[in-house]
């Protein structure tokens, strides 16, 4: 698409700061020494659990969250921050009436009380003054949107693998949260939790300089065209489809199973990068920390056509800047055969070029944390960035975005970081985004 | 005897009577041809063509949309009259964007602007955020004055959407048009201000501190009294000090 002589790059430079970029709620508390509070609030009886003890601090130093999107990953995540006791959390949203009501039940249990909120308005919680933060687990298709939108609400975000669904949607979201100085944090647990035994000794130099890489993962997403059903009284169909394409609810489009053989949303183009981007996000993740590659992203991506005899499918294979080459689902036959070499599970393979390499330290989570969501409240306290900081995930994602567009388009690559455009090719550039629905808009 | 019809025919074909729950393996012909054309305008206008006479056509719109996503890929200017309809038709608006907003030829923009003019007020958020996507300079008069119209009628989420738009296009009258903004509602107010923050920031990509300065500035002292006051200030004030780092290094 050509520019006008007067407009700008499409990457926006924005000024950034890992001070904190708003005065929350606690904040004016404390400034206010409780006076103005006292002076306009309703009577109210402190309770034990709101001034805190030995290990739940009090009240107003606790972390205000709410959930958007509770369903099995955001279940899961909803139950990790409930069991901080520096968080306190007052809200849950979703658009299936059972999932939010479990949601709502959960943290009412955990406090005592009714005084959760569910709502299926995700807007409704970002509007609140008094929610520091949120944590998001909806699928693919309204990452961007609810991320953008919560840090121009000036809330800090935990947001679920895998961050993006287009290319496009990246800068947005490190745009908008270096704008107003949130903490947006991506969510794979597993980077860390489960590369060590390869992310260890390559941070230590034991295989040299990594050249190469192997990925093995599902692919691409595909095309939906389950048939229509009754959408059931229980679900906003509208709001689940929300920016993504009209079409007709079958609960095979929208459930939210981990599979990507056609029976969950994960499968399907319009909501998922497919096995690609969703398990490809801690593959990608850990192989790419592992081999110190976050603050880059690709700059070729080979499309590697099957053999004519029918027995080596296609593979696609990404260079980075550095020279360090990634391949998805290279045939094991074309691999390195020599050299040392780092393997975790079969599923990524780390080859060196054995030369002497100074060890560097690995990176860890923040505050001795040893979880992602602790990680991610150390920082919403002190302003560091996380340790997947929203701009490493997006850097991250961007290599199985671009071998899912190889695939589709069955053709090699060049990619321009910072136009953030396909050089030469005017089709490829078409896949870097995709219109949205109404009134859903970025 | 009789020519018997290709596979890709057939597909087609299939396509006409294409739905919902259908095998979308009848139409695999019509995805490798989609792929295979790249760099082949005869067979790219053959099958444009083909598109444009079944959209032509009482289809389902499952098979709109099948239609629209390829068109995304491979459509030109020749399929923009047959899309153009249908951005003001509820039911097939959002897939004719999904088209038209990735094709660049300028007739694509023409179409998404005319139809801003035309379309029902719902329909109205989608041709701004496709034109802002296609940072449409020449749309920004328009999406102006919608921002100015839907501000006054109470219209938040249009006015949202339009401010927005101004700020991802960042032309110099988008960002004129951002300065002479005078929202009175809070979500309207923050969304220019945003924008206005989001085009500075394209000006010092641009390498035009000066420009983006004055913006900055202006927030900083507009900035008592707006909602979330202390946000904007420190944005401001941040881009303040970058900005004064790019002079200083130039």
């Amino acid at each position: 698409m050509s520019l006008s002589a007067d407009q700008h790059p499409v990457v926006p430079q924005v000024p950034s700061s890992p001070r904190r970029a708003s005065a929350s709620r606690r904040d004016f508390l404390q400034a206010a020494g409780g006076t103005a509070a006292a002076a306009t609030a309703a009577p109210y009886v402190l309770t034990s659990k709101a001034l805190g003890d030995a290990v739940t601090p009090p009240a107003s130093d606790r972390i205000v969250m709410a959930g958007i999107g509770i369903g099995n990953m955001g279940s899961g995540d909803q139950r990790a921050f409930l069991g901080r006791n520096e968080v306190q959390y007052v809200a849950v949203c979703d658009v299936r009436q059972k999932w939010r009501e479990e949601a709502k039940a959960r943290v009412d249990a955990k406090y005592g009380n009714t005084d959760c909120v569910a709502t299926l308005d995700f807007q409704e919680l970002l509007d609140r003054d008094d929610i520091d933060a949120v944590h998001i687990a909806t699928p693919d298709h309204w990452h961007a949107i609810m991320t953008i939108a919560a840090c121009r609400a000036g809330k800090d975000v935990y947001l679920q693998k895998p961050e993006t669904l287009t290319l496009r949607e990246g800068p947005l979201m490190v745009a908008a949260a270096r704008r107003y100085g949130r903490v947006v944090s991506g969510g794979s647990q597993r980077v860390l939790g489960d590369y060590r035994g390869i992310v260890d000794p390559c941070w230590a130099g034991e295989i040299g300089n990594v050249t190469s890489i192997d990925i093995r993962v599902g692919g691409p997403s595909q095309a939906c065209y389950l048939p229509a059903l009754e959408t059931p009284p229980d679900i906003d169909w509208d709001r689940w489809l929300g920016p993504a394409p009209w079409e007709p609810y079958n609960p095979g489009r929208c459930a939210g199973n981990y599979g990507t053989g056609g029976n969950s949303w994960r499968s399907y183009y319009d909501y998922s990068g497919g096995s690609l981007t969703d398990w490809g996000a801690h593959h990608f993740g850990g192989a790419i920390f592992a081999a110190d590659l976050r603050e880059l992203q690709p700059s070729k991506v080979t499309y590697h056509p099957a053999a004519a005899d029918g027995k080596t499918p296609a593979y696609v294979s990404l260079t980075y800047p550095n020279r360090v080459e990634l391949c998805h689902n290279r045939p094991d036959g074309l691999r390195p055969q020599a050299g040392p070499s780092l393997d975790h599970r079969g599923s990524v393979v780390l080859h060196g070029d054995g030369k002497p390499k100074a060890a560097k330290t690995v990176p860890l989570y923040r505050d001795g944390e040893r979880s992602i969501y602790g990680d991610f409240l150390a920082c919403v306290k002190s302003r560091q960035r996380p340790f997947r900081d929203i701009e490493l995930a997006v850097n991250t994602m961007t290599a199985p975005h671009m071998i899912g567009i190889a695939y589709r388009l069955e053709r090699s690559l060049i990619w321009d970081r910072a136009s953030q455009q396909f050089r030469g090719d005017a089709e490829a550039n078409r896949l870097l985004d995709r219109a949205r629905r109404e009134p859903w808009v970025i | 005897m009789a020519e018997q019809p290709s596979a890709l025919d057939t597909a087609f074909a299939a396509l006409a009577k294409f739905d919902w729950g259908n095998d979308a393996k009848v139409l695999q012909p019509i995805d490798a041809a989609v792929v295979a054309c790249h760099g082949n305008a005869g067979q790219r206008t053959d099958l444009e063509n083909r598109f444009t006479q079944l959209l032509s056509q009482p289809i389902s719109r499952a098979a709109v949309e099948y239609i629209c996503r390829k068109l995304c890929l491979i459509g030109t200017a020749a399929c923009v009259p047959t899309l153009a309809p249908l951005l003001g038709q509820p039911e097939h608006s959002h897939m004719a964007r999904y088209a038209l907003e990735r094709i660049a030829a300028p007739a694509a923009g023409d179409a998404l602007r005319k139809a801003l003019g035309t379309v029902p007020d719902e329909l109205k958020i989608g041709m701004i955020a496709s034109l802002a996507a296609r940072r449409d300079g020449q749309s920004v008069p328009a999406i102006a004055e919608v921002l100015a119209a839907a501000s006054k009628a109470g219209q938040t989420r249009l006015a949202v959407a339009a401010a927005d738009a101004l700020g991802q296009i960042q032309t110099a009258a988008a960002v004129d048009a951002l300065t002479a903004a005078t929202p009175t509602d809070a979500a309207v107010a923050a969304a220019v201000v945003n924008a206005r923050l989001a085009a500075a920031e394209g000006l010092l990509a641009a390498k035009q501190p000066a420009k983006a300065r004055a913006i900055y500035q202006s927030l900083v002292s507009a900035a008592a009294g707006q909602p979330r006051a202390k946000s904007i200030e420190l944005a401001a004030t941040r881009g303040l000090l970058a900005c004064a780092e790019q002079t200083a290094a130039s």
